[in-house]
């Protein structure tokens, strides 16, 4: 294969794995921190994308104005999500919060498409049209401008974890709830800290990827089956195994794809996890299996 | 005793009405909406055997549902199988997917269950949209043949909605009458007890995975067979036979009757397959309102009209009674 070809596939495969990172990270962290898997967080980062069109086409806002005003607003949607829904059903069972979401995204699948009909949308600006050339490598930037976006988010998601009190009681309650509660720390707060976080990241991804690919509302429905196979590679509850085993997939995805139908990489996708979890059911980079 | 008894008098009366309804009235639209409910309440009642009785949150009986679907299609057409040998075929291949797909993700949880089983239904759509060698893609496989059934001095040839409102209300009532048999033994207890308190039947010598893996099994046995004949009655398969809007009636109907409810989720299957024609709404608003009814019922109705009545008869047996000495 010529080697331009694949550097570009290579580049491209990086740019969608940090996006599917952000999206399989909140997913991860709101189930580590509240023990839920949010079915309906998919419906975010379309929400968010669909946001970021309007944004950008009829209210003409710029680049870096669109993507600050959806990724505040998701983290507030985060927040009343938390308080109007989650709250509510904590610690009263797992299928009870999976139907919960489910139930929420199947409210908000339908009604954009209602709304708005599964019609792609593209996002037009003199931005989508620029490209950054590199020898035989063209990048376009709204990608470049992804990947960025992606990283600092990592960098900010890792100081929070990592550097911060809040942070700290996060990743106390993840791993021990019982015992977080002894020492003093409030689970709702840090739950609500998580939820918000986490759909923020998922806005933030949304946002970023709008100007690269078209707008529709199913687009979160696929998007989330992915991060969900992701989550389970990569150790559920593990942000950092899901950070890596996404922009792994991304760039399988993006090279298998050059030469294989598109088929074959879900399909793969699909029975590396099956895979997993009878040789390795903790997940790659796993941490405790939780019952 | 008695009880019992008017019960079953009470069922075979209610089979027979429903056996009869074709003689009655020539009304297509009846009989298509009977079809749908006989479909549906062998999709729900598996759903509530493994969510209901079992404690496994399932998505992927749409999957077997389907996968029957396809198969008994593909064995006919290509193989000139007859419906009856292809639905059975249909329906062995789902439950060995369901001992595969429960196997490998009850070993981790019961959360990576739901999501893999999540995952499995998505797959199953992309797959029949995408490998068109064998599918034949988005378009399906359409005209399928009328079948027939050979015995001895009589033929059957289910040409008219009639016949397979026959075959699908009868396949129904065998499956109703099997999930019945299950709930009521003493598997059925076992299949509580686990969804209660898995360690505590552990405990008492349960294996919870037999019980689980069994539960998935004869859900996605009955699924698939359910699917083979009702691709022949659409007369065609195509991917939307994978369609979320499927699983989510199906719970809605799991949800709405009280998990591990078998007359609560029969009944709402009866209700719930008649009313979305009742309230004509396009698809998407349906759906909405079905979403709008999941969360409230998450909210502040978990136990369905089943938990309710269970609860209420629970409170009439406590009250202290006032009139005898």
């Amino acid at each position: 294969m010529d080697p331009g070809i694949f550097l570009q596939l290579l580049l491209n495969g990086i740019v969608i794995g940090v996006i599917y990172a952000l999206v399989a990270m909140g997913l991860s962290l709101i189930f580590g921190v509240l023990e839920l898997v949010n079915f309906a967080h998919g419906e975010f980062y379309m929400l968010a994308a669909m946001l970021a069109y309007f944004l950008t086409m009829r209210l003409s806002l710029g680049y870096a104005a669109t993507v600050a005003v959806v990724t505040i607003l998701a983290v507030c949607l985060g927040y009343v999500f938390y308080e109007a829904l989650l709250v509510h059903i904590h610690g009263g069972g797992f299928e009870r919060s999976i139907l919960l979401t489910l139930g929420l995204s199947m409210v908000l699948q339908n009604g954009a498409v209602f709304l708005f009909t599964t019609t792609p949308r593209m996002i037009e600006t003199p931005l989508s049209y620029a490209n950054i050339v590199a020898g035989s490598v063209r990048v376009s930037v709204t990608r470049v401008l992804a990947l960025a976006l992606g990283l600092v988010a990592f960098a900010a998601l890792y100081l929070i974890l990592y550097r911060t009190r809040i942070g700290r009681a996060m990743r106390g309650v993840a791993q021990n709830r019982e015992a977080a509660l002894m020492v003093g720390i409030d689970p709702r707060a840090v739950s609500r800290l998580a939820v918000a976080i986490g759909i923020g990241l998922s806005g933030l991804a949304g946002a970023a990827l709008a100007p690269v690919y078209a707008v529709h509302p199913l687009m979160g429905f696929s998007f989330v089956f992915k991060a969900f196979a992701i989550i389970i590679l990569g150790g559920l509850g593990n942000i950092a195994g899901a950070a890596i085993m996404a922009v792994a997939l991304g760039i399988v995805e993006s090279v298998v794809g050059g030469f294989l139908p598109l088929v074959m990489v879900d399909a793969l996708v699909f029975s590396s996890m099956i895979g997993m979890l009878l040789l390795r059911p903790e997940g790659l980079f796993g941490r405790g299996v939780r019952v | 005793m008695t009880r019992g008894w008017l019960g079953a008098l009470g069922a075979l009366l209610g089979v027979a009405v429903l056996f009869a309804i074709p003689r009655l009235t020539g009304n297509e639209y009846l009989l298509a909406l009977g079809i749908s409910f006989a479909t549906f309440s062998v999709l729900s009642g598996g759903l509530n055997l493994v969510y209901g009785y079992t404690g496994l949150l399932s998505f992927a009986q749409v999957g077997f549902f389907g996968i029957g679907g396809y198969t008994a299609a593909l064995l006919v057409t290509e193989r000139a199988w007859s419906l009856w040998a292809g639905a059975v075929a249909g329906g062995v291949l789902a439950a060995l997917v369901g001992l595969v797909i429960g196997y490998s993700s009850l070993r981790l949880s019961r959360h990576s269950f739901a999501i893999v089983s999540l995952s499995f239904a998505l797959l199953c759509m992309i797959v029949a949209r995408d490998w068109v060698s064998l599918t034949r893609g988005a378009m399906g496989i359409p005209g399928l043949p009328v079948p027939g059934l050979d015995l001895p001095g009589w033929r059957w040839r289910l040409s008219r909605p009639a016949d397979f409102y026959y075959l699908l209300l009868g396949f129904a009532v065998m499956a109703q009458a099997l999930f019945y048999v299950v709930v009521s033994s003493r598997l059925g207890r076992a299949m509580r007890a686990i969804k209660l308190n898995e360690p505590l039947a552990q405990s008492h010598g349960i294996d919870p995975l037999r019980y689980k893996l069994l539960a998935i099994a004869l859900s996605a046995w009955l699924a698939g067979i359910a699917g083979g004949f009702f691709v022949f009655y659409l007369t065609i398969v195509d991917p939307s036979i994978f369609d979320f809007y499927y699983t989510e009636t199906m719970l809605i109907m799991v949800i709405i009757g009280g998990p591990g409810s078998f007359w609560g989720v029969l009944g709402s299957s009866a209700v719930l397959a008649a009313l979305p024609d009742l309230l004509r709404f396009t698809t998407d608003l349906r759906m909405v309102l079905y979403g709008a009814v999941l969360i409230a019922a998450m909210l502040i109705f978990p136990g369905g009209v089943g938990g309710w009545l269970d609860r209420r008869r629970l409170r009439r047996w406590r009250r202290p009674s006032l009139t005898t000495p």
